[in-house]
């Protein structure tokens, strides 16, 4: 690795460094007058350290918005790569990207082919969905044919038929109740525990981000 | 709980954080063997996808879903890149490039630049792909199970940020015979994962995944300050509820609860060493 090489990856994990520390401060310490007690200046104050978080944050969500030019330019190069090969699906693509932009303009802005189009495909998607899941579902015991696939697949069954919507059958009542309790304890235990392992997973690999130790600064 | 006080809390927080990163990367600089991938069974058939790929000229397929930079899953998308950087490193042998894709513009630059990283030979600029997602992710799992087929991946590595629209790519995957590995940030996407992915991570091994096939001391003790706080975790919880039970019960408060605390550290460290 050339001096200069390093002295540019030192630089970038420096800025990195910086920038997450002041934001963090920033955002932590900004706009709080209360912190500050009795001092005569808090409001001022709190104002001034909340500034940079406000400006960095606003930064990002410009540059958000700038990705979307990156996004579609990617996915118009990729795609005519694809149409070049004779790829049939990014001959659509294409042609649906080109007539959409056609009919935005030549109609001021009217989004009807994107309603007519796309959301009754996506809630197609959604019913196919279900199927999908279901099937996967019923795989389950092939796929792990142990004591949780068995217990995965006893619940799952349990839960489906305790939301049956059928309010007369007297036999569902005992599975209404086991599923509940199932939902409100087991469930809700199990779900906490995944967020709490992956908020803590977050926070470890935005610690490492922080410092500048992501591979993306280490050149 | 007031907002100074749990500014205060958070501030700690990342200060323990930074503190255990740094102590773990001082106790692991000197180890330069990766951690167990015994621990993680959800690696088993990756060698076998990796070999398949590299055999038959087939691409492997490596998904961030809906995980971007600029939103709040940043942390998974630094994540999962750095897995994909050592699976893209097992397949540089082979002559077809990986294909990323991310439904995040903002993620495109961390697709080309894992790439750029990873990925010694040509043809990697058409390989980043986004797939925008729309108002619901289903448009994202449209416009993979429409693109892939044609590049007939010998697997898909699905980790980042996915819903219940990973069913739909999985069963793809598995029509078309091909190899599925997941893991995702959401409940509802474990749950999928899970029923229907050939491998699997659950939930916080996301993050530990890269340390798994790594070398890299930093990645390998990014992962033990991931699981000293677990542990933290685990323990304050634990005491919690001991002194809840105990509060509850109202007989010989004290002596039951050092007894039961000892015992269940006594259990975890047995559980530790047997890993």
């Amino acid at each position: 690795m050339s001096r200069v090489q390093s002295i540019s990856i030192a630089f970038s994990a420096f800025i990195a460094f910086a920038v997450g520390l002041l934001t963090l401060l920033s955002l932590l310490l900004g706009d709080r007058p209360e912190l500050y007690g009795e001092l005569a200046d808090a409001p001022e104050i709190a104002r001034l350290l909340a500034l940079p978080a406000a400006l960095l944050v606003r930064l990002v969500a410009i540059t958000s918005a700038v990705t979307i030019f990156i996004g579609i330019f990617n996915l118009l190069y990729v795609h005519l790569h694809r149409v070049l090969r004779g790829a049939f699906f990014s001959i659509v693509l294409v042609a649906s990207f080109a007539l959409t932009i056609w009919w935005y303009w030549s109609r001021q802005g009217d989004t009807t082919l994107l309603e007519a189009v796309q959301v009754p495909i996506e809630s197609a998607l959604a019913a196919l969905l279900f199927l999908s899941m279901v099937q996967g579902g019923a795989r389950v015991l092939s796929k792990r044919a142990d004591i949780w696939g068995l217990l995965f697949v006893a619940v799952m069954v349990l839960v489906l038929l305790g939301s049956l919507p059928l309010e007369s059958m007297e036999p569902l009542e005992p599975l209404r109740a086991w599923s509940d309790w199932l939902l409100a304890v087991p469930v809700s235990a199990g779900a906490r525990a995944l967020l709490l392992g992956i908020a803590l997973g977050a926070v470890v690999t935005g610690v490492r981000v922080l410092l500048g130790q992501d591979r993306s600064y280490r050149g | 709980m007031d907002d100074s006080a749990l500014q205060i809390y958070t501030i700690l927080f990342v200060a323990i954080t930074i503190l255990l990163v740094y102590s773990s990367r001082v106790f692991h600089a000197r180890r330069a063997s990766p951690l167990s991938r015994g621990a993680l069974p959800g690696f088993k058939r990756l060698p076998g996808w990796v070999g398949r790929a590299i055999e038959s000229g087939s691409p492997l397929h490596l998904s961030f879903g809906s995980a971007g930079i600029d939103a709040e899953n940043a942390a998974v998308a630094a994540a999962e890149a750095e897995l994909f950087y050592h699976i893209i490193q097992t397949v540089q042998s082979g002559d077809v490039a990986p294909v990323i894709s991310a439904s995040s513009s903002a993620t495109i630059p961390l697709c080309q630049d894992t790439l750029r990283r990873a990925w010694p030979g040509e043809g990697r600029r058409a390989r980043a792909q986004w797939l925008p997602q729309g108002q619901r992710s289903m448009a994202f799992a449209a416009g993979l199970t429409a693109t892939m087929p044609a590049e007939q991946p010998a697997a898909h590595i699905l980790a980042g940020s996915f819903g219940p629209e990973l069913a739909l790519i999985l069963d793809s995957a598995r029509r078309q015979g091909q190899g599925s590995f997941a893991v995702s940030d959401q409940l509802e996407g474990n749950a999928v994962a899970y029923a229907m992915a050939d491998e699997v991570l659950i939930g916080e091994q996301l993050f530990s995944a890269a340390a798994r096939l790594s070398h890299d001391s930093a990645a390998r003790a990014d992962a033990s300050a991931q699981d000293a706080w677990r542990g933290i975790l685990i323990a304050l919880m634990a005491i919690l509820m001991l002194i809840n039970v105990t509060g509850q019960l109202g007989f010989g408060g004290l002596p039951l609860l050092v007894g039961v605390a000892l015992a269940l550290i006594a259990l975890g460290i047995m559980f530790f060493r047997s890993r």
